[in-house]
């Protein structure tokens, strides 16, 4: 085992990664061989569909977990931007690029609110991203009336922005929503490990003590970290609505969980200061897949629950078992 | 002496990278006390952690009391009558000192913990250990030392055999060990076998029996304490011979400008109505007992706890220091003397660790300049010795005495003209500790100021051109070199008014 991990191939891939992207072949040939028509280029879109927002809610959390807090908020944030954005759209008439940039926004916000209570008010992150997951559950409702909000769909003059997942391409379709997705976390994986703030988030989830008798404006970047994530989940709300259309008040809640599931499988400790992204990445495939599978194997959507919630209780106890020696 | 109690034969231990116990053999009978010395990273607190199970060793046996064993985990250990009381505080600082101590086995009262039992249980622990601290007392608000003598009365509270007292003075002061060295002596009528580890030379003498020596991980000899000099366990420990010298004069310049002035500083009841001139070029010592105010002075100079009045001068004009931040940008660095709390990141790498205060000066663009970093950090991990197998190892993987050396790094690094140093030689070996006086004596030389904490009396001696006593929150005296000495030091931290 040791001989495997100090194999310099391996160290640079990086062990757990390996093994991740193992465990999501499996995964695959798993349900290849058990469900009907799984292997078909429909059903792999599809899987995508999910992969899609669940990726960037993923890549956002990873940097709230990266600084040692946790934010629940997420799944339901990401709806409030796509029904607040879309009655923007479809009752106000406003411009499409315009609500694309608004559902960004109110993400942003949400999480800057959120990070400034953790940060400068030193309310645990725990409470406070409960309270915004039910405030942007209540606005939402507040805003469209308690109705649902669907986007317009592809043929419709303001549909382009369905092409974000994928273009058509002959017959074939191309999945143009990979290459954002794939592209958004090179930058995420940059911007944690090769800038001063990813740098700063780290450690301030090491030992936020330590950094700020270092000089370091410790609240400022606390802050930070849950705006990007609050950021990335309005992302998440455009590729939501571009492969789904309708989204309804008051629902999301179970996309937190498994984008913090996502996230703590790719290696991303619960206790803060060590994080990765392609990690995330590859945990967010795993979920989505796995979503799909279920589906596909004939179980009704309540398996779907009980399975992520076994499998987030399994990556956070072995996240805990593999730091159980450094304290 | 007694019979043996433990035999530890041939152990070897490897952690990626480093081998740390190279067939290493230790003996120890019962009611001695048994010194364990060596260089940061000799393997001192590994062989120990070995011992009490909470390493697996990779080769070797130990032999307790006549058997073969073999523990798995640290409680199988504690069981069998051994105990150790870590380097590092474990205490948890949201709780009672008296539930601290009774942790994992606290008293019941049917489903209920006995919280009423546990204080008067503990009381009475620290009425026959002579030690004075409030067992109802939240931990995180007691000083670094007294938490430190919490440790070692849970680790007495155990019905142990053998104790292990890694480094346990590094946070004590002078009579503070005073009081340690009475528990350990009333141990050692009790037939309990001691194993003491510290970089304090006089120690040795006063308190142990026989000291083994490491080196590099391998057990280099074992002497009897009485017959030998302090040289012959340096040359021992590091294969050559250290002097040591009290500063005589001040090498102060007679016409050298105040850098630092702090006037009628209060915060609290531990810093009270503080003066006093840091001059250009000047190591400044501040001595004083556990509690003194010491550090919280230089916590709230340094903007770290908020001060309640009081203003502060750098370079003769007034300043405004409300937190760290602002504090670093007048050029004050301050070495924390808890560097588990408030030091070093543990789960980032050493060059991480280094370069954290002045993480702008390794920009490229908006990119970290990773080979620059890594440049800079190496340059100390060879002039401080850092013994570590690479700049990118996580800190919590060094011993104690190289974190420590990890964090004084980063205030190099920083390149701060005024320096407050608070305990810099903690848990540092002997030749390690003279190569920091001659860093400090360089810096000076440079043209930067220190404040040195220090509850060290011969450190004080040694390093400082002026000396600062407090007591009890106040400035009890000021002493020149010329005129200090230990009495006169101690006089001034006990006054009582
Ligand atoms: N968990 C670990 N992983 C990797 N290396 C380790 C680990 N623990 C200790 N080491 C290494 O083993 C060596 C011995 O460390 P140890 O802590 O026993 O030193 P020590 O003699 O107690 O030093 P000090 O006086 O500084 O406390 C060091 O080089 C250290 O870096
Ligand atoms: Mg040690």
């Amino acid at each position: 085992m040791y001989q495997i991990k100090q194999n310099p191939v391996v160290k640079k891939l990086g062990f757990n990664r390996i093994v991740l992207s193992m465990v999501l072949i499996a995964m695959y040939c798993f349900f290849a061989i058990f469900a009907k028509n799984f292997v078909s280029y429909n059903r792999i879109l599809s899987a995508l569909n999910y992969a899609y927002f669940l990726g960037f809610l993923a890549l956002g959390v990873t940097f709230v977990i990266a600084t040692g807090g946790i934010d629940f908020s997420i799944g339901p944030v990401m709806f409030c931007a796509a029904i607040m954005s879309g009655y923007l759209l479809t009752h106000y008439n406003w411009p499409l690029w315009i609500c694309l940039i608004a559902s960004i926004a109110i993400g942003a916000l949400f999480g800057t609110f959120n990070g400034y209570l953790v940060a400068y008010k030193n309310v645990p992150p725990f409470i406070t991203s409960m309270a915004i997951m039910q405030i942007s559950k209540g606005v939402a409702s507040v805003f469209t009336k308690a109705q649902s909000v669907s986007w317009p769909q592809l043929a419709h003059e303001n549909g382009w922005y369905r092409n974000l997942i994928r273009v058509r391409v002959g017959n074939m379709y191309f999945p143009v929503g990979l290459v954002i997705l794939l592209i958004t976390a090179i930058i995420c994986a940059i911007v944690l490990n090769k800038t001063k703030m990813g740098r700063y988030f780290l450690t301030l989830g090491s030992n936020k003590e330590a950094l700020r008798l270092s000089g370091v404006r410790v609240r400022k970047w606390q802050m930070l970290a849950y705006t990007i994530c609050g950021l990335l989940a309005g992302v998440a709300a455009i590729f939501f609505v571009a492969a789904y259309t309708t989204v309804q008040p008051g629902y999301g809640d179970q996309y937190n969980n498994e984008a913090i599931a996502g996230c703590v499988m790719g290696g991303t400790s619960m206790a803060g200061g060590l994080a990765s992204i392609g990690g995330t990445f590859i945990g967010g495939m795993i979920i989505s897949i796995l979503q799909e599978g279920i589906l596909a194997i004939g179980l009704n959507k309540n398996y779907q629950l009980v399975i992520t919630g076994i499998i987030v209780i399994v990556a956070v106890y072995l996240d805990v078992l593999s730091r159980k020696r450094r304290v | 002496m007694g019979e043996i109690i433990l035999t530890m034969k041939g152990i070897d231990k490897t952690f990626p990278g480093v081998h740390a116990l190279d067939n290493v053999d230790f003996e120890l009978y019962k009611g001695e006390v048994h010194a364990l010395m060596g260089e940061n990273g000799a393997g001192k607190s590994t062989l120990m952690k070995v011992l009490t199970g909470i390493y697996r060793k990779d080769k070797g046996t130990i032999t307790y009391e006549g058997k073969l064993v073999e523990f798995t985990n640290p409680r199988e250990a504690q069981q069998a009558g051994i105990v150790i009381v870590h380097q590092e505080l474990n205490m948890l600082g949201h709780l009672t000192v008296a539930q601290n101590i009774f942790i994992g086995r606290e008293y019941m009262k049917g489903v209920k913990i006995d919280d009423a039992r546990m204080n008067v249980e503990a009381s009475k622990l620290f009425k026959r250990l002579n030690i004075d601290i409030d067992p109802t007392e939240k931990m995180s608000n007691l000083t670094v030392g007294k938490q430190q003598m919490c440790e070692i009365a849970k680790a007495i509270s155990h019905e142990a055999k053998i104790i292990v007292f890694d480094e346990p003075s590094a946070a004590l002061t002078e009579s503070e060990v005073d009081e340690l060295f009475g528990i350990i002596r009333d141990l050692k009528e009790k037939d309990i076998g001691i194993i003491y580890i510290t970089h304090r030379m006089d120690e040795i003498k006063i308190i142990t029996d026989r000291v083994s020596v490491m080196r590099d991980g391998a057990y280099v000899g074992t002497l009897i304490s009485e017959d030998s000099t302090k040289n012959d366990i340096i040359s021992m420990m590091v294969g050559r011979i250290i002097y040591e010298e009290p500063k005589t004069k001040s090498t102060v310049a007679k016409d050298a400008p105040v850098v630092l002035k702090v006037e009628n500083l209060n915060a609290g009841r531990s810093v009270q109505d503080i003066n006093f001139e840091l001059y250009k070029g000047e190591i400044l010592g501040f001595s004083g007992l556990m509690g003194s105010g010491r550090t919280e002075t230089a916590r709230a100079i340094f903007g770290a706890d908020p001060k309640e009045s009081g203003n502060i001068y750098i370079n003769g004009a007034k300043v405004e220091i409300n937190n760290p931040e602002d504090a670093v940008k007048h050029g004050i660095g301050y070495l924390s003397e808890d560097r588990k709390r408030f030091g070093i990141v543990v789960r980032r790498t050493v060059s991480e660790n280094s370069t954290m205060a002045n993480l702008e000066n390794f920009m490229k663009g908006i990119f970290i300049d990773k080979k620059k970093e890594n440049t800079e950090t190496e340059k100390y991990v060879e002039s401080l010795a850092i013994k570590t197998p690479s700049v990118d190892q996580l800190v919590v993987d060094l011993s104690g005495g190289n974190q420590q050396k990890v964090v004084l790094t980063k205030w190099l690094v920083k390149n701060c003209d005024i320096l407050i140093f608070d305990e810099p030689t903690r848990g540092i070996d002997v030749g390690a500790k003279s190569d920091i006086y001659k860093l400090m004596n360089e810096l000076v030389k440079e043209g930067k100021s220190i404040i040195m904490i220090s509850s060290e009396l011969p450190e004080v001696l040694r390093m400082s051109d002026r000396v600062i006593v407090m007591c009890e929150g106040r400035k009890s005296g000021e002493l020149r070199i010329e005129e200090a000495t230990q009495e006169k030091i101690m006089h001034l931290a006990t006054l009582d008014d």
